[in-house]
């Protein structure tokens, strides 16, 4: 975290402070034009984010802080911004509320009033309120609180303006308000009135504030999205609901983005364009004698109807030169030639930075996970996910978990690194660790799950069923006993539910780019390291030793042909790229695996755990301990399930 | 045997008994029949398997849990019962609170509270210890008295 201590006092700083999911974020990108992520589910800023913006002809600094309920230094939010004003003794305090949610926003205010500090109260989402036919008396309410009350609408950008005017209005409150029963001009010979004490005092003061100030109208016809979302957490058609949201994503995410994108790109865009380019101008920069391999590579425009059907539209087939080369035999190379070899082989060769890793990275990885981003961000605009929480509820709470762990587990299947991120949003320790182990372990990331997706063309329907299914048992079956193992209790499900939103689509771009940019940072490099050490692992000849060495595990227990420990070892520095060799495996005219290989390889590299950002990520979640423990255990378990699997298998079909 | 519930301490065993702490048989002391003590494998199963049983507390007339409001009533809250602090000050940042006004939106999957325009999803748990007093009091069965003792609770 930044400090602040280069920023002199008087032009530091004005600090968005709220209860969470009314839009402090969206304020803040209007006040600052710096665009943080934005949601409509609650606690979706995790730290403090700084911008400066100059306002009535100032620079200040703005700070967007998580949103909080209370401010009693319970929660890390509270503490995080507690520590946030102390440092900070000028700041001015701007409260963002949720206009339609003005009693839970003043009880917020009057635990602000006691810092005594200068205050703009915002009431966000003001058009909500009106649409549901209430308002808010705002000078009575600015007059009550002796604060500047301004009513914004932020995803329009509309009362900016005024919110800027009004900063430099910005006041200390009233105490008076702090005193329990209507407020006196003079204080009375028995002294000061007594101040309200806990959270029960401050309710019935902001009740009486309310019954002065917010009037609310009924609307007799419920809109579509009240009614929507009224239908989305019913225990009938809520889970209609559910399974065709489910079924929408997988066909966006697995049969869409995994099939026709990942073509187009690495198909037509790497395989027939960009790697002969690259091949070329390599060979013409860094000439040896060698030939390259001619192949025609097909590719077919479709758009995918169900997993086994499929709309053709175009056809293309080119005649290219792929990676691999063979030299005459005849010839013997010089050692700059070797040398020239070597770098070749480096950039474009079987293991190459351009032929391998980044065809990877941006032909197989990056269509999936926009695809998946995208459709994830319109859902948490929508403001489902919260009613997913409540149709889930009860399944995690055969985990040990709540409602709550439904969006770490939903984006895992996303990039389970940014989910492990996520877990923060959950109340105790022994909640965010057994959902971290279930992402690490079970939850495969969608990287990997579009190759996974892949895999299970080359399987018949009930090898995929097989795998689904061991998938679920495995995360109810772990989840169930490290519930069980970990001290500890599960917090209670208390969730507010967002209303439903249409989402605004360029909030929904934003935030898909932004997620896509921290994505394709720690990424991209990954893969690179990774092909790196493949390519200096292959060329010292370690593969094949690795490959001997692992044998007994892989070809014994596991079944696999030993080539296949490669998979494991690259499968260690991504998940995803450990299952793309395995696809490497099973495409191509010769498969060198069958069916049954292929399920017990996606088992295995399933369970294996993410990649190393995970593992990193954990460690500085949850200390060094907890992510050796999941190394220890997630590890020896993934062999033993495939190779569990592997022997059941043989069994049946020797039967 | 006769459903008694005791300690292990309240046995009725004789002193001097010969089979000393070689005995796993445990005496009722209402009924005195004796049967094998439950042995500790057995009991962590049990704890494996543990289920909470439901709380069952005689109500004043006129007032129930909110765990037992129908979809669409509308209640005042009179307390928010049990003794977990922790989310006392939850729901009542959410302005559910004694004399909070609320409507039952739905049951099932989880209990959902609505308090003026928040909406609330709660376990069915902590629903069924808020107590509540229905508003349509008048359409209900006619109570015999007023409750005025449910306040204090």
């Amino acid at each position: 975290m930044q400090t602040t201590t280069e920023i002199p006092a008087a032009e530091c700083s004005i600090v968005l402070v709220g209860n969470p999911n009314v839009g402090k974020s969206l304020l803040f990108r209007n006040l600052t034009r710096r665009y943080v992520t934005v949601s409509n589910y609650p606690g979706t800023t995790v730290e403090l984010v700084r911008a400066r913006a100059s306002f009535n002809g100032v620079e200040q600094e703005v700070v967007d802080t998580p949103g909080l309920n209370d401010l009693s230094p319970r929660s890390d939010e509270a503490r995080v911004t507690r520590g946030l004003l102390a440092d900070n003794p000028m700041a001015t305090v701007v409260q963002v509320a949720d206009a339609k949610n003005l009693r839970r926003a003043l009880l917020l205010t009057l635990q602000l009033v006691e810092l005594q500090r200068p205050m703009v109260l915002v009431l966000n989402m003001y058009d909500e309120l009106e649409a549901r036919g209430g308002s808010v008396d705002v000078d009575r309410l600015s007059e009550i609180l002796g604060v500047p009350v301004v009513a914004t609408v932020a995803p329009r950008n509309e009362g900016t303006g005024d919110l800027v005017e009004a900063l430099a209005r910005a006041r200390i409150p009233d105490r008076q308000i702090l005193q329990i029963g209507p407020p006196t001009q003079v204080e009375t010979v028995a002294g000061p009135q007594p101040q309200l004490g806990g959270a029960q005092d401050r309710l019935s003061k902001v009740n009486e504030i309310i019954s002065e100030t917010y009037a609310i109208d009924q609307p007799k016809n419920a809109s579509f999205g009240v009614r929507l979302g009224f239908w989305a957490m019913h225990p009938v058609k809520g889970l209609a609901f559910l399974a065709a949201i489910l079924l929408t994503v997988f066909w966006f995410v697995g049969l869409f983005g995994a099939g026709t994108m990942v073509d187009a790109l690495e198909i037509a865009g790497f395989e027939q364009r960009l790697s002969p380019l690259a091949i070329r101008a390599t060979d013409a920069v860094l000439p040896f004698p060698h030939q390259h391999v001619v192949q025609n590579v097909p590719y077919q425009l479709s758009l995918p109807v169900s997993p086994a059907h499929q709309l053709d539209i175009a056809e293309m087939d080119r005649e290219v030169i792929r990676p691999p080369y063979t030299i005459p035999p005849d010839v013997r190379l010089t050692v700059s030639q070797k040398l020239l070899r070597l770098a070749h082989d480096f950039l474009v060769g079987p293991f190459g930075l351009i032929t391998m890793a980044l065809s990877y990275a941006f032909a197989i990885v990056l269509p999936i996970v926009t695809v998946f981003f995208f459709v994830f961000s319109i859902l948490e605009d929508s403001g489902y996910f919260a009613r997913m929480s409540i149709m889930l509820n009860r399944a995690f709470r055969v985990m040990g978990l709540n409602g709550k762990a439904v969006l770490p587990m939903i984006l895992g299947l996303g990039c389970v690194t940014m989910a492990t991120m996520t877990t923060r949003i959950l109340q105790t320790r022994k909640e965010r660790i057994v959902t971290t182990i279930l992402l690490a372990l079970a939850v495969p990331c969608s990287a990997q799950l579009g190759v996974l997706l892949a895999l299970m063309a080359a399987l018949s329907p009930g090898g995929a069923l097989v795998w689904l299914v061991l998938m679920l048992g495995i995360l109810l079956a772990v989840g169930w006993l490290s519930a069980r193992v970990f001290p500890g209790e599960t917090s209670e499900f208390i969730l507010e539910i967002p209303p439903m939103r249409r989402p605004q689509i360029g909030n929904v771009l934003a935030k898909t780019g932004t997620r896509l940019d921290w994505y394709l940072r720690e990424v991209i490099p990954v893969f690179v390291v990774g092909t790196a050490v493949l390519f200096l692992m292959d060329g010292l000849n370690l593969l094949t030793r690795i490959s001997t060495w692992a044998e007994p595990l892989v070809s014994g227990w596991l079944g696999l042909p030993a080539e296949m420990s490669n998979a494991f070892l690259v499968g260690f520095m991504r998940r995803d790229f450990g299952a793309v060799y395995v696809l490497d495996a099973v495409s191509g005219p010769n498969p060198l695996l069958t069916p049954h290989q292929i399920l017990v390889a996606m088992v295995t590299i399933t369970l294996f755990m993410p990649c190393f950002a995970t593992l990193l990520i954990i460690a500085r979640e949850h200390g060094k301990r907890v992510a050796l423990g999941m190394v220890a255990f997630i590890f020896p378990f993934a062999l033993f399930v495939g190779g569990l699997l592997n022997h059941v298998g043989l069994w049946l079909q020797s039967i | 045997m006769c459903g008694f519930e005791f300690e292990r301490t309240d046995t009725l065993c004789a002193h001097g008994c010969p089979l000393g702490s070689l005995c796993h048989l445990v005496r009722c002391p209402a009924c005195e029949y004796e049967f094998p003590e439950t042995p500790p494998t057995v009991s962590f199963v049990k704890r494996l398997l543990r289920r909470r049983l439901p709380t069952v507390v005689g109500l004043p007339p006129g007032v129930r849990t909110a765990a037992e409001l129908k979809p669409g009533q509308r209640a005042t809250v009179l307390c928010l019962g049990s003794t977990v602090t922790d989310r006392h000050r939850t729901l009542t940042v959410y302005g559910l609170g004694p004399d909070a006004e609320i409507t039952l939106v739905q049951q099932q999957p989880a209990c959902v509270i609505r308090i003026g325009e928040t909406e609330l999803a709660l376990d069915t748990d902590i629903a069924r210890d808020i107590l509540v007093q229905p508003l349509d009091a008048a359409r209900e069965p006619v109570e015999t008295e007023p409750t005025p003792a449910a306040s204090g609770v």
